[in-house]
């Protein structure tokens, strides 16, 4: 039972910095949805709040390094170039260790670059943007933020739609190393 | 209308719709990629600056969209600083932006603009 560098890479880019991000987008989510003068009283506010910064700057770190990692570090593996001579039509074992091009030689897989690694390898860039202005808006007004109702509510979408953008990356990223692993 | 025990809105209102230029910059990039050849040289930052390793021209595209998202995150922050704004309407801009970002680099819309382009 042994792990190849690669593999070792694409479980953190993957399954280690992926949990953090749900974890962190579920406590941020329910901290945020909660933080409502009605149901909490000063005492909770105080009690809460640095959890939900907390919450919400993990979730801002953990996206950049997510793309940051998957970018620079798996991408290139996934994106390899055949060397010349080698069929680029034909998936054959050799081909295997050049995810993409296995990938586009058959019509059966080909979408899962076309489709899934073109959507992926963009939209995930987004999550960032948006968990880093939720992170901001959080620590810039820190327990204030429960007298302005408009940009937690504003900041439950942006940390919901940045969710969205890293599940699509997320999910595709399973799917495509499932057909086409880079280790 | 301000709550006056808060901070102004205004640096939250900057922050928000920093990401949708930053969303919205990167998506943009993404077409212009697929229409032309000389962009698609140009987004080489990898091999032309030196970012990364056999990137391609992701790695133009997510530069100048940080870059986009940042300069812009500045920009709005000085402008909004002390200031109470229609927080409603930055966000509403800034959500459409967030969703043309979205669009854009969903591969078969970007791949229906390219084809409106009879030379790309």
């Amino acid at each position: 039972m042994e792990l190849t560098d690669r593999e070792l890479w694409t479980v953190l880019h993957g399954l280690g910095l992926g949990t953090l991000f749900l974890l962190a987008f579920g406590g941020g989510l329910a901290g945020l949805y909660s933080l409502k003068p009605q149901l909490l009283t000063e005492e909770g506010i105080a009690e809460r709040t640095p959890r939900l910064l907390l919450g919400s700057l993990v979730m801002a770190i953990v996206a950049w390094a997510t793309v940051i990692s998957g970018t620079f570090i798996a991408y290139p593996w996934y994106r390899a170039t055949p060397p010349e001579g080698l069929d680029q039509a034909v998936q054959s074992e050799a081909l295997r260790d050049f995810p993409r091009y296995w990938l586009l030689a058959s019509d059966k897989t080909a979408e899962w670059h076309k489709l899934g690694m073109e959507w992926k390898e963009h939209v995930a860039w987004i999550a960032p943007f948006l968990a880093t202005a939720v992170a901001f808006a959080v620590l810039y007004y820190g327990a204030q933020l429960v007298r302005r109702g408009e940009i937690r509510r504003a900041a439950i979408i942006f940390f919901t739609l940045a969710f969205l953008a890293a599940g699509v990356a997320g999910l595709f990223g399973a799917f495509i190393t499932k057909a086409a692993p880079v280790a | 209308m301000q709550d006056m025990q808060t901070k102004p809105n205004g640096p939250v209102a900057a922050a928000f719709v920093a990401a949708g230029i930053g969303s919205l910059v990167l998506g943009l990039f993404v077409v212009l990629n697929e229409i032309s050849p000389d962009i698609n040289s140009f987004l080489k930052f990898d091999a032309n600056y030196g970012l990364g390793s056999g990137i391609g021209p992701l790695s133009g595209k997510i530069a100048l969209g940080t870059i986009a998202y940042l300069v812009s995150w500045v920009v709005l922050h000085f402008y909004t600083r002390g200031k109470e704004v229609n927080f409603g309407r930055w966000f509403a801009v800034a959500l459409i932006l967030v969703f043309a970002g979205f669009a854009l680099t969903f591969p078969p819309i970007f791949e229906y603009i390219v084809h409106l382009f009879p030379e790309a």
